[in-house]
């Protein structure tokens, strides 16, 4: 067990790939939305790549430890320490009962996952223990962690072996402080609303992210984008914005063109509504969101849906166990 | 000198000191905007602002960076 002498800016429990096969009902995967590092972070435990652990945004916790434990930390650099001294991150990490875990904030990257030995112990809701915040489900009481919670995880045997693995360099995700960062995007499924010169504006010019952003959904701000007749003229039921049409199921990573303002649907975003969505964020970038602070700028890259999908499953292999050293 | 660093890359919202003001440890001094979230930001201790190195509306900072300078009383 451990418990939360500071939580953080918003700490929940996540695990990957989330509460699938629920969008219908209007539940998001939710999940972490650094599924890299996350997924990396219980390799190097030794646990499933999907085992429940905590996503750290901008601020991390302070936790102190009753039970011997091993642990890892990845994704951004929160200058994590046990009792006051620096400890790497990539690497698993043997901590005792006693001692005391804190991070502070990112100076590098934007999310920090801190995985478990045995994995968080939570009630699963819809066969996730995601935390999807909006709706108060899943995670631990439906919410980011409280001071004062006190957070079991499964037990394990721990031993040596668990000790001292790291991620092989070739597999590390390149979290960086880059203020210009490229995001491969996809067509669909609303591409032909927008016309040749707003689909080439979208692609070529640069889009800053809003601070207004979160969990549901990434806010973008730049140039005006342009239509076709199609969102123009069209019947009254699909609305009286360009941007709107008659309401539709949203994909996860949808560029959703909320009037002007495209703002791309993440983990938590909704399943439905009426705007368009001329392009799609593959899960496989979500990571370069994840880490990418507020005032970033953005530049969208159109490829394939089949490189999207080699691109996942360069992910997938990169997470694998033959990725992980023992030092 | 008692620097109080931003500690998000949000939106600086509000600034409740200027240069001069006494403060009282545990004092907010400044709001963040962050993942449409308030952020209260606190004096570290008791004493005078020497120095304010944002503006409300700054955004995109790096999060190490010096907000407020503090001269402890």
């Amino acid at each position: 067990m451990f418990t939360v002498i500071k939580t953080g800016l918003e700490t929940s429990v996540q695990d990957f790939p989330g509460r699938i096969g629920f969008r219908d009902q209007g539940f998001p995967p939710s999940g972490p939305m650094d599924s890299w590092s996350f997924r990396l972070a219980n390799r190097l435990v030794g646990n499933e790549v999907g085992c429940a652990a905590l996503e750290c945004q901008y601020i991390g916790p302070t936790l102190a430890f009753e039970q011997d434990a091993v642990i890892a930390i990845t994704g951004a650099n929160m200058t994590p320490k046990i009792d006051g001294l620096a400890i790497p991150m990539w690497t698993s990490i043997f901590i005792k009962a006693g001692q005391e875990l804190s991070l502070i904030f990112a100076k590098v990257g934007v999310r920090s996952y801190i995985a478990i030995a045995g994995g968080i112990n939570s009630q699963p809701w819809l066969g996730s223990q995601s935390t999807f915040h909006k709706a108060g489900v899943g995670g631990i009481e439906g919410r980011a962690l409280q001071k004062g919670q006190h957070i079991d995880w499964r037990s394990v045997e721990l031993n040596n072996t668990l000790i001292n693995r790291a991620v092989k360099s070739e597999a590390l995700p390149d979290i960086n402080n880059d203020k210009a960062i490229s995001i491969n995007v996809v067509y669909g499924p609303n591409e032909g609303w927008l016309d040749e010169a707003g689909k080439a504006k979208f692609l070529t010019e640069p889009w800053k992210l809003s601070s207004k952003s979160d969990r549901t959904g990434f806010r973008l701000e730049g140039p005006t984008l342009t239509f076709t007749d199609k969102a123009h003229n069209k019947s009254p039921e699909h609305g009286s914005e360009p941007s709107n049409i008659i309401d539709q199921g949203y994909p996860v990573g949808g560029i959703n063109l909320a009037g002007e303002t495209p703002i791309i649907l993440v983990n938590d975003g909704p399943s439905m509504g009426g705007f368009i969505n001329p392009f799609t964020v593959p899960g496989c970038e979500f990571w370069k969101l994840a880490q990418a602070k507020p005032g970033s700028q953005l530049y969208f890259k159109e490829i394939t849906v089949q490189q999207a999908q080699r691109l996942g499953r360069e992910q997938t292999e990169a997470c694998n166990d033959d990725k992980i050293t023992n030092q | 000198m008692e620097n109080i660093p931003l500690q998000t890359s949000g939106n600086i919202w509000k600034i409740l000191v200027k240069v001069g003001d006494k403060v009282e440890e545990g004092q907010v001094l400044f709001i963040m905007e962050v993942m449409k979230m308030e952020v209260d930001h606190e004096a570290s201790c008791s004493g005078v602002i020497q120095a304010i190195h944002i503006n409300e509306g700054d955004e995109g900072l790096d999060a190490d960076m010096i907000a407020i300078t503090i001269e402890p009383a």
